[in-house]
Protein backbone atom coordinates (compact mmCIF):
# COMPACT_ATOMS: atom_id res chain seq x y z
CA UNK A 1 0.00 0.00 0.00
CA UNK A 2 1.29 3.51 -1.00
CA UNK A 3 1.49 5.82 1.68
CA UNK A 4 0.11 9.45 0.94
CA UNK A 5 2.15 12.25 1.66
CA UNK A 6 0.38 15.77 1.55
CA UNK A 7 3.10 18.68 1.06
CA UNK A 8 1.99 22.24 1.40
CA UNK A 9 4.32 25.01 -0.26
CA UNK A 10 4.59 28.61 0.80
CA UNK A 11 4.34 30.26 -2.58
CA UNK A 12 2.26 31.76 -5.49
CA UNK A 13 2.45 29.09 -8.22
CA UNK A 14 3.14 31.11 -11.36
CA UNK A 15 3.81 28.07 -13.99
CA UNK A 16 5.84 30.27 -16.02
CA UNK A 17 8.61 30.17 -13.04
CA UNK A 18 10.94 26.84 -13.59
CA UNK A 19 11.58 27.00 -10.02
CA UNK A 20 8.29 26.36 -9.26
CA UNK A 21 7.72 23.54 -12.03
CA UNK A 22 11.04 21.80 -10.71
CA UNK A 23 9.50 22.08 -7.15
CA UNK A 24 6.90 20.09 -7.83
CA UNK A 25 8.67 17.40 -9.64
CA UNK A 26 11.49 17.14 -7.03
CA UNK A 27 8.88 16.23 -4.62
CA UNK A 28 7.52 13.20 -6.65
CA UNK A 29 11.18 12.21 -7.95
CA UNK A 30 11.34 11.96 -4.46
CA UNK A 31 8.66 10.71 -3.75
CA UNK A 32 8.86 8.00 -6.09
CA UNK A 33 12.49 6.91 -4.99
CA UNK A 34 10.81 6.15 -1.68
CA UNK A 35 7.79 4.32 -2.97
CA UNK A 36 5.48 6.74 -1.48
CA UNK A 37 2.91 9.44 -3.05
CA UNK A 38 3.03 12.80 -2.69
CA UNK A 39 0.31 15.12 -3.10
CA UNK A 40 1.33 18.68 -3.49
CA UNK A 41 -0.64 21.66 -2.69
CA UNK A 42 0.73 25.19 -3.69
CA UNK A 43 -0.66 27.57 -0.55
CA UNK A 44 -1.35 31.53 -1.61
CA UNK A 45 0.46 33.62 0.82
CA UNK A 46 -2.14 35.95 0.75
CA UNK A 47 -4.42 33.33 2.41
CA UNK A 48 -1.87 33.22 5.56
CA UNK A 49 -2.00 37.09 5.92
CA UNK A 50 -4.11 37.18 8.50
CA UNK A 51 -6.38 34.97 10.81
CA UNK A 52 -5.95 31.59 11.75
CA UNK A 53 -3.68 29.47 9.81
CA UNK A 54 -3.24 26.35 11.89
CA UNK A 55 -6.22 25.04 10.60
CA UNK A 56 -5.12 24.76 6.88
CA UNK A 57 -1.43 24.22 7.76
CA UNK A 58 -2.15 21.10 9.72
CA UNK A 59 -3.63 19.17 6.86
CA UNK A 60 0.10 19.08 5.28
CA UNK A 61 2.12 17.05 6.40
CA UNK A 62 5.00 18.83 5.42
CA UNK A 63 5.62 22.68 4.65
CA UNK A 64 7.86 24.40 1.52
CA UNK A 65 8.50 27.69 1.19
CA UNK A 66 8.90 28.64 -2.28
CA UNK A 67 11.58 30.20 -4.06
CA UNK A 68 9.73 32.86 -5.98
CA UNK A 69 9.38 36.58 -4.91
CA UNK A 70 8.22 39.11 -5.03
CA UNK A 71 5.07 37.29 -2.84
CA UNK A 72 1.75 38.91 -2.99
CA UNK A 73 1.87 38.84 1.32
CA UNK A 74 5.63 38.70 2.93
CA UNK A 75 3.74 38.54 6.09
CA UNK A 76 1.68 35.06 4.90
CA UNK A 77 5.04 33.90 4.01
CA UNK A 78 6.67 34.70 7.42
CA UNK A 79 3.59 33.39 9.18
CA UNK A 80 3.72 30.27 7.56
CA UNK A 81 7.67 29.85 8.30
CA UNK A 82 7.22 30.56 11.57
CA UNK A 83 3.96 28.00 12.27
CA UNK A 84 6.39 25.44 10.97
CA UNK A 85 8.96 26.98 12.99
CA UNK A 86 6.98 26.80 16.46
CA UNK A 87 5.08 24.17 16.02
CA UNK A 88 7.43 21.68 14.50
CA UNK A 89 6.21 21.04 11.22
CA UNK A 90 8.65 19.21 8.67
CA UNK A 91 10.26 22.32 6.66
CA UNK A 92 12.77 23.03 3.97
CA UNK A 93 13.10 26.57 2.55
CA UNK A 94 15.16 27.16 -0.59
CA UNK B 1 20.54 42.84 2.26
CA UNK B 2 17.50 43.80 2.73
CA UNK B 3 16.11 42.73 6.20
CA UNK B 4 12.40 42.67 7.12
CA UNK B 5 11.58 41.92 10.29
CA UNK B 6 8.68 39.55 10.67
CA UNK B 7 5.61 39.81 12.50
CA UNK B 8 6.05 39.14 16.34
CA UNK B 9 3.28 36.97 17.06
CA UNK B 10 1.02 37.74 20.04
CA UNK B 11 2.38 35.08 21.96
CA UNK B 12 5.59 34.59 21.38
CA UNK B 13 7.77 35.32 24.50
CA UNK B 14 9.49 38.61 24.22
CA UNK B 15 12.98 36.91 23.84
CA UNK B 16 11.62 34.12 21.74
CA UNK B 17 14.12 33.69 18.12
CA UNK B 18 12.82 36.06 15.56
CA UNK B 19 13.83 35.06 12.34
CA UNK B 20 14.72 38.10 10.05
CA UNK B 21 13.87 37.21 5.99
CA UNK B 22 16.56 38.69 3.94
CA UNK B 23 15.77 38.96 0.01
CA UNK B 24 18.76 38.51 -0.99
CA UNK B 25 21.16 40.35 -3.85
CA UNK B 26 23.55 38.32 -4.89
CA UNK B 27 25.70 37.33 -7.77
CA UNK B 28 25.37 33.98 -7.90
CA UNK B 29 22.57 34.00 -10.04
CA UNK B 30 22.83 30.69 -12.49
CA UNK B 31 26.30 29.95 -10.39
CA UNK B 32 27.34 26.11 -9.33
CA UNK B 33 29.36 26.45 -5.88
CA UNK B 34 30.95 24.05 -3.54
CA UNK B 35 29.64 23.31 -0.43
CA UNK B 36 30.93 21.94 2.67
CA UNK B 37 28.47 20.14 4.82
CA UNK B 38 28.87 20.10 8.71
CA UNK B 39 28.70 16.71 10.35
CA UNK B 40 25.83 15.55 12.55
CA UNK B 41 23.40 17.93 10.53
CA UNK B 42 20.20 17.14 9.07
CA UNK B 43 22.38 18.50 5.81
CA UNK B 44 24.68 15.74 6.55
CA UNK B 45 22.19 12.96 7.11
CA UNK B 46 20.95 13.88 3.94
CA UNK B 47 23.79 14.21 1.50
CA UNK B 48 25.72 11.29 3.39
CA UNK B 49 28.62 13.17 2.25
CA UNK B 50 30.90 16.62 3.11
CA UNK B 51 31.31 18.23 0.06
CA UNK B 52 28.45 18.28 -2.46
CA UNK B 53 27.58 20.83 -5.51
CA UNK B 54 24.76 23.00 -5.72
CA UNK B 55 23.18 25.71 -8.24
CA UNK B 56 22.44 28.83 -7.00
CA UNK B 57 19.16 31.46 -7.99
CA UNK B 58 19.87 33.68 -5.34
CA UNK B 59 17.61 36.57 -6.26
CA UNK B 60 14.85 34.80 -6.26
CA UNK B 61 13.20 33.56 -2.68
CA UNK B 62 12.51 34.47 0.76
CA UNK B 63 15.35 32.95 2.51
CA UNK B 64 15.53 32.53 6.25
CA UNK B 65 18.28 34.38 7.80
CA UNK B 66 19.71 34.57 10.91
CA UNK B 67 21.02 37.39 13.36
CA UNK B 68 23.43 37.03 15.39
CA UNK B 69 21.67 37.56 18.92
CA UNK B 70 19.52 34.65 18.66
CA UNK B 71 20.20 31.38 20.11
CA UNK B 72 22.99 30.07 18.50
CA UNK B 73 21.78 26.98 20.10
CA UNK B 74 19.08 27.22 17.90
CA UNK B 75 20.41 28.43 14.48
CA UNK B 76 22.96 26.01 13.20
CA UNK B 77 25.18 26.76 10.12
CA UNK B 78 25.14 23.74 8.60
CA UNK B 79 26.57 24.24 4.90
CA UNK B 80 29.42 26.88 3.82
CA UNK B 81 30.73 27.47 0.31
CA UNK B 82 34.59 27.60 0.56
CA UNK B 83 35.01 30.94 1.47
CA UNK B 84 33.07 30.11 4.36
CA UNK B 85 29.67 32.19 3.36
CA UNK B 86 26.57 30.95 4.75
CA UNK B 87 24.74 28.01 2.65
CA UNK B 88 22.13 25.81 4.58
CA UNK B 89 20.88 26.63 7.90
CA UNK B 90 18.67 24.38 10.25
CA UNK B 91 17.01 24.83 13.54
CA UNK B 92 18.11 22.79 16.12
CA UNK B 93 15.19 21.03 18.47
CA UNK B 94 13.21 20.58 15.44
CA UNK B 95 12.32 17.24 14.02
CA UNK B 96 13.53 18.71 10.31
CA UNK B 97 13.97 22.17 9.77
CA UNK B 98 16.45 23.38 6.87
CA UNK B 99 16.92 26.27 4.62
CA UNK B 100 19.32 26.69 1.45
CA UNK B 101 20.42 29.37 -0.27
CA UNK B 102 20.70 27.29 -3.55
CA UNK B 103 17.89 25.45 -5.46
CA UNK B 104 18.05 21.44 -4.67
CA UNK B 105 15.33 21.06 -6.98
CA UNK B 106 17.41 22.21 -9.95
CA UNK B 107 18.89 19.08 -9.85
CA UNK B 108 16.53 16.34 -9.21
CA UNK B 109 15.48 14.16 -11.91
CA UNK B 110 13.26 11.06 -12.10
CA UNK B 111 15.68 8.35 -10.51
CA UNK B 112 18.10 10.54 -9.30
CA UNK B 113 16.24 12.52 -6.35
CA UNK B 114 17.92 15.38 -4.65
CA UNK B 115 18.94 13.59 -1.30
CA UNK B 116 18.00 16.85 0.63
CA UNK B 117 14.21 16.24 -0.82
CA UNK B 118 14.40 12.56 -0.14
CA UNK B 119 15.40 13.35 3.63
CA UNK B 120 12.53 16.12 3.75
CA UNK B 121 10.15 13.93 2.54
CA UNK B 122 11.26 11.34 5.36
CA UNK B 123 10.83 13.11 7.78
CA UNK B 124 7.50 14.05 6.53
CA UNK B 125 6.67 10.26 6.73
CA UNK B 126 7.86 9.82 9.76
CA UNK B 127 5.90 13.24 11.22
CA UNK B 128 2.58 11.73 9.53
CA UNK B 129 3.16 8.44 11.10
CA UNK B 130 3.83 9.74 15.26
CA UNK B 131 0.83 12.04 14.36
CA UNK B 132 -1.39 9.29 13.19
CA UNK B 133 -0.08 6.64 15.95
CA UNK B 134 -0.95 10.09 19.17
CA UNK B 135 -4.77 9.68 17.06
CA UNK B 136 -4.50 13.42 15.98
CA UNK B 137 -7.25 14.27 14.11
CA UNK B 138 -5.68 15.22 10.73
Amino acid sequence: MNQLLQVGVIGDYDPKLRFHISTNEALLNAAETLSVSVDTSWIPTESLASGLIGKTLKQFDALWCAPGSPYKSIDGALRGIQFAREQGWPFIGT
Amino acid sequence: MLGIRDAEHEETAPDAPTLFISKLVCSLVGKIQTIKIVPGSHAYQAYGQEEVTEQFFCNYGLNPAFRNKIGKEQLKITGVDLDGEVRIVELSDHRFYVATLFLPQIFSRPGSPHPLIVAYLKAALAFQTSRRDSGIKM
